[in-house]
């Protein structure tokens, strides 16, 4: 005599639906914050005049230790020239838009060769600041 | 006599609260986003070696340090240092000519060196930087 098998069914839980987005957005989250500077440390310097600007294809940061970051990893000045010009690649001139994130307190010898590269990229700079009138949150 | 009324209990849905946290998500990361920056642009061609100096001394030169402000050897104040080099300006009509040259003391701090150079900008001057490696950059 055959005994019938008991038939096993696999049915996802609909009720974990919600769960598992969240998941898959907690994980894309992260994914694009590891491209993210906003973990550098700065405060923007003010000014009376300024506009809002286009988004940017590099940021580079000159943090509250003076060191220099590209898209918030670490860089020397020397290799910045280089990495910018591979990730600004062939975009037209006027869409190559550099933004300069320069803690305030950073010197001359600090922020100088930073421009010199931004320049030498062939980089569409554009100076992050803060309107004078309204106080610094970072 | 006063019939008792049953009490209705409503608890949220405890599945939903997944559903929730999610839109909660999507809303903080839309704020994010969409929080504007603002700054001043620059154009700027690219850096190159400077060989010939001879029209270097024709060009206006600001020095920049911590204390002061040199504009062709006179050391001002950023009001008086935008008036004098409107002026100057004015009467340049060639590119060339309106070239400014820019010289920073190692020390010079990056609020003033941005307020000098918007004043530039706005006499309508061609910002050059001279580098300590002898690296010239324009900005215009």
């Amino acid at each position: 005599m055959k005994l019938p098998r008991k038939k096993m069914t696999a049915s996802i839980p609909s009720a974990a639906m919600g769960d598992i987005g969240f998941l898959l957005l907690i994980f894309f989250v992260i994914l694009a914050r590891a491209q993210d500077d906003s973990h550098v440390r700065w405060q923007p310097a003010k000014l009376k005049e300024v506009e809002m600007v286009a988004s940017p294809l590099a940021s580079v940061t000159i943090d509250t230790g003076f060191k220099t970051y590209l898209d918030g990893k670490e860089i020397s000045t020397d290799e910045l020239a280089g990495a910018l010009s591979q990730i600004l690649g062939d975009a037209p001139a006027g869409k190559r838009y550099v933004f300069l994130k320069v803690h305030k307190e950073a010197k001359a010898t600090h922020f100088e060769p930073v421009i010199a590269a931004i320049s030498e990229a062939g980089g569409d700079l554009v100076h992050i600041l803060e309107p004078e009138n309204i106080s610094s949150t970072q | 006599m006063k019939l008792q009324r049953g009490k209705l209990l409503v608890d949220p849905p405890a599945s939903a609260s997944s559903d929730i946290a999610f839109i909660l998500i999507i809303f903080f990361l839309v704020c994010a986003a969409v929080q504007p920056e603002t700054g001043v642009a620059q154009i700027l061609p690219k850096t190159e070696e400077k060989t010939d100096k001879r029209d270097q001394s024709k060009n206006i030169e600001v020095s920049i340090t911590p204390s002061s402000i040199v504009l062709n050897g006179s050391p001002l104040k950023l009001l008086e240092f935008s008036q004098r080099l409107t002026s100057a300006l004015s009467t340049k009509t060639r590119d060339a000519d309106r070239i400014v040259t820019v010289k920073s003391a190692p020390d010079t701090p990056y609020p003033l060196w941005i307020k000098v150079s918007q004043a530039i900008e706005q006499a309508g001057g061609i910002l050059t930087l001279e580098l300590e490696s002898d690296r010239v950059i324009s900005v215009e």
